[in-house]
């Protein structure tokens, strides 16, 4: 059986605060959106067989930039990851998740049914 | 495979960045654990971290750093050494798997720099000093 690092120690600790466990998951609900629209687009270059230097060229970008991106080197920047969409053919879609969008409403219909 | 997450521990047994965290407001210890365990988790060099882990340059060129705001636009930042060598390596070093380590934490109000002085003193003293260890010196 292996033995739970400090790290997983600290955290457990940690996570028994309701307000360090709800920052936690918001924080790494958020990462793993950008992460995944991040790593999508790489996946859809890759399938492309097209190089990050032919991305680069392709979008009018320096190299580096590109190879930053997909390698955590830079803080994304919006303006670039969309136009790397585009040049993939691909579309960066919001989508509202209906059990935010039901919670949004329910104070509403409550208020409704009590008047 | 999962990154292990470690911290680097003083001669004098404090372990700077555990400290750094302890003394962070809640959400920012928060996030930073958040963003720790999503870099771990992906892992390096994949893009991971939200745009929060970045490499760093100059001076500071093999260290990351993971970037948040706090209140007031107060800057947060803790630095890390990324390990990783074949599996005899890093038992001589005393990890059980490629390792993310946490040498130190710094703050400063928005709009502030650091000094080089700051990060020499900070941040690469202690990584050298980490890096000197073998076995390394961690938090238990």
């Amino acid at each position: 059986m292996s033995q739970a690092s400090f790290h997983e120690r600290r955290s457990a600790e940690r996570m028994r605060d309701p307000k360090f466990r709800a920052e936690y998951e918001r924080a790494r609900s958020e990462i793993e959106q950008i992460d995944s629209v991040v790593r999508s687009l790489d996946q859809l270059r890759e399938s492309t067989g097209m190089s990050k230097t032919d991305l680069a060229r392709r979008i009018g970008r320096n190299p580096s930039s590109i190879r930053r991106l997909f390698t955590a080197a830079s803080n994304p920047e919006l303006r670039l990851v969309v136009q790397i969409a585009n040049d993939l053919d691909a579309d960066i879609i919001v989508v509202p998740r209906r059990k935010k969008r039901d919670r949004l409403k329910e104070p509403k219909r409550a208020s409704a049914t009590a008047a | 495979m999962a990154w292990q997450i470690e911290y680097y521990k003083h001669r004098d047994g404090s372990a700077p960045a555990v400290e750094f965290l302890d003394e962070c407001p809640t959400k920012i210890d928060a996030q930073f654990n958040a963003v720790l365990d999503a870099v771990a988790a992906a892992p390096p060099p994949q893009f991971s971290g939200g745009g929060k882990w970045e490499a760093m340059h100059g001076s500071m060129g093999g260290y990351y750093e993971i970037r948040l705001t706090g209140p007031g636009r107060e800057q947060f930042r803790l630095f890390c050494l990324l390990e990783n060598a074949a599996p005899a390596e890093l038992r001589r070093r005393g990890l059980k798997a490629p390792s993310i380590v946490v040498i130190n934490g710094m703050r400063k109000p928005h709009r502030t720099t650091f000094t080089d002085r700051d990060y020499r003193k900070h941040v690469r003293a202690l990584g050298e000093d980490h890096l000197a260890n073998i076995p390394r010196r961690l938090a238990q």
